[in-house]
């Protein structure tokens, strides 16, 4: 049984390998991903929002473009966790006033709305404000979703007006998304009660997943950009717990990654069709994992098996 | 059962157990009461037959005032009164004297980040070059740079790195200043455990005098970009010559300041591989907290270690 789990696990090594090939211009949409960023400039939808002069700033000259081939000249550090997403192109425009702090606001162009919340949802702290879909602000950055947008606008420093000005920069480029997105669906079948305020992740691939929760240094799950992920932590009757739910092309994808999570990090020997129980960790939490499907659930750091055995049922009810 | 050959997997559970990155992951991910060596006496270089290094971490509150404002005078005082207890040297010109000489072309390696706006503040670059320049090195000798800086012309090195928590290192501070001087800087994130290789560069090898770390105002978020949230006023510099041991001393600040953010553990993610790696694998320094010497000055309220 094992050889035949080991077997199918280096085919789908393969497959994945191949599907990854294929995909490799899926996150770069299109052919070609080298950006005409003048045509981009002229075309953006957006432009007409974003005015010359607000409040005494006014809009520095030469807007910027970056595509997926030079995010690394704009964020060179960072640009990996957008190319981790279906991101297309972002705009930069700054504004500045004599004596008072300058205001960058930046608009991420994704492919879909799903991965728009997905950037958007990279960090959550701050006050939630009205604007877009959902956004949230801290001491002088905005960052909203709406659509396939997600826009980040700094000031400097935040000052009384710096605020203002952002705000309103914020509601005039929410205003010019002309409709609204779509919330990943796989979100649904996160339970609400218990689910910890603004700790809802959505991510897919590997390198997301160590930002928001350090697993290993090898991909275990498989994760790739044709996965999708969402992640919660729960406070449910006194215990905590992570909740990950990844979703596959497929079942065999699925159990493959079902295989390799169990024997690489429960450490127990996989065998097929027989159900993995919960297991307590070194530091007394307990760790578990479901396959329903084309989906995993799993659960890390519970502090209860109770709350483990739980979750793992609400969201199997809810797939 | 996992393959133990597969030595390149390393899990939570690792961290946990304390089988990765040693104190450093217990320290993230499990429960760490290590103490750092206590202060008894002067620095010296680390090696081989002392195992020991010197951290030297000082802080004034007044080093920022109203507006996040810097206090370039009090600044100044901190690296003086840093250098003198480092060096064991009274005097601040003696101090300088002995880690640069009037022939020498020093390289003061600073962090300036365009779109994350966490820069070494410019009166940590400026107090550092003066007193180089006091040392006897003339203006045309001294290249205060971040990119481009010419690290082949320089006799010398100073690391003058800021602090924030990285999304794709973990941290960076000393380690990771150095990778201006790589043609290929990605190649040295996610994993970062090969940070420690740009140390060993024929062109930068041996030539790290000092590490003056800009601690004035540290970042502790998750990025990728920065939220004005997850920065704050620690008003401390920090003297050393092991890289190793400051980006240790770093990231338990680091770490703690987050615990302390949100009222429970929030482990810096992913952890910071490149320094257990430049400790292990290029013999850089210590990560051990029992052989960093840890000698604090100054303002102690919410010091963090």
């Amino acid at each position: 049984m094992r050889n035949t789990w080991a077997g199918r696990a280096a085919a789908a090594s393969l497959i994945l390998l191949a599907g990854l090939l294929l995909l490799a211009g899926r996150f770069r949409s299109g052919g070609s991903h080298v950006l005409d960023r003048e045509k981009v400039v002229s075309s953006f939808p957006l432009l007409k929002a974003l005015p010359r002069e607000i409040c005494g700033w006014t809009a520095v000259d030469g807007d910027q473009v970056f595509g997926r081939d030079n995010i690394f000249d704009y964020m060179d550090g960072a640009g990996e966790i957008y190319l981790a997403f279906d991101f297309q192109f972002l705009f930069v425009r700054e504004y500045v006033r004599p004596d008072a702090p300058s205001v960058v606001v930046e608009i991420y162009q994704m492919a879909s709305s799903e991965d728009a919340f997905g950037v958007f949802t990279q960090d959550t702290d701050g006050e939630e404000a009205d604007c877009g879909q959902e956004a949230i602000y801290a001491a002088g950055l905005l960052r909203l979703w709406k659509g396939d947008f997600f826009v980040r606008i700094l000031a400097d420093k935040e000052t009384p007006e710096a605020k203002t000005v952002v705000m309103k920069m914020g509601s005039a480029v929410a205003a010019a998304i002309p409709t609204e997105g779509k919330r990943p669906k796989l979100t649904t079948a996160l339970p609400a009660e218990g689910l910890r305020p603004k700790s809802l992740r959505y991510f897919h691939t590997l390198i997301s997943l160590n930002t928001h929760y350090y697993l290993a240094n090898v991909n275990i799950l498989n994760l790739s950009p044709e996965t999708q992920a969402v992640m919660g932590r729960y406070h449910k009757e006194g215990a905590q717990a992570h909740l990950l739910l990844v979703g596959y092309p497929s079942a065999g994808r699925a159990f493959d990654a079902y295989g390799r999570f169990v024997e690489m990090f429960l450490l127990e020997r996989f065998v097929p069709d027989v159900p993995v129980k919960p297991k307590k960790l070194e530091n007394g939490k307990f760790a578990g994992i479901v396959q329903k499907g084309e989906y995993l659930i799993i659960v890390l750091d519970a502090d209860k098996k109770t709350l483990l055995d739980w979750l793992l049922k609400q969201v199997s009810m809810n797939l | 059962m996992r393959k133990k050959k597969n030595g390149s997997l390393v899990t939570r559970r690792d961290f946990i157990k304390g089988a990765a990155l040693g104190a450093l992951g217990i320290a993230l991910y499990g429960k760490d009461g290590r103490p750092f060596a206590a202060p008894k006496s002067r620095s010296v270089p680390f090696a081989a037959e002392n195992p020991q290094s010197t951290v030297v971490l000082i802080r004034d509150e007044k080093a920022i005032g109203t507006g996040d404002k810097i206090d370039p005078a009090a600044v100044q005082e901190m690296i003086d009164t840093a250098i003198k207890e480092f060096s064991g040297e009274a005097e601040v010109a003696k101090a300088w004297s002995k880690f640069f000489r009037a022939n020498d072309t020093v390289g003061v390696k600073f962090t300036r980040c365009n779109w994350m706006r966490v820069h070494t503040e410019q009166a940590v670059i400026d107090a550092i070059v003066r007193r180089v320049e006091e040392a006897g090195v003339t203006k045309d000798r001294i290249f205060a740079q971040d990119g481009g800086l010419p690290v082949t012309k320089c006799t010398a090195l100073i690391n003058v790195p800021s602090v924030k928590v990285h999304t794709l290192t973990g941290i960076a501070v000393s380690l990771k200043n150095y990778i201006n001087f790589t043609s290929q800087p990605s190649k040295y994130h996610a994993p970062s455990t090969n940070l420690g290789e740009i140390f060993l560069f024929p062109e930068v090898k041996g030539k790290t005098r000092l590490i003056v770390v800009d601690m004035l105002r540290p970042y502790f978020g998750p990025g990728p970009q920065i939220n004005p949230l997850h920065r704050w006023n620690y008003c401390g510099v920090m003297v050393s010559n092991d890289p190793v041991a400051v980006d240790t001393v770093c990231l338990k600040i680091c770490q703690a300041k987050r615990n302390l953010f949100r009222g429970e553990e929030w482990p810096i993610s992913p952890p910071p591989d490149s320094i257990y790696s430049a400790d292990k694998n290029y013999k850089l320094g210590t990560s051990d907290p029992a052989k960093i010497k840890l000698v604090k000055l100054g303002w102690e309220k919410d010091i963090l270690i």
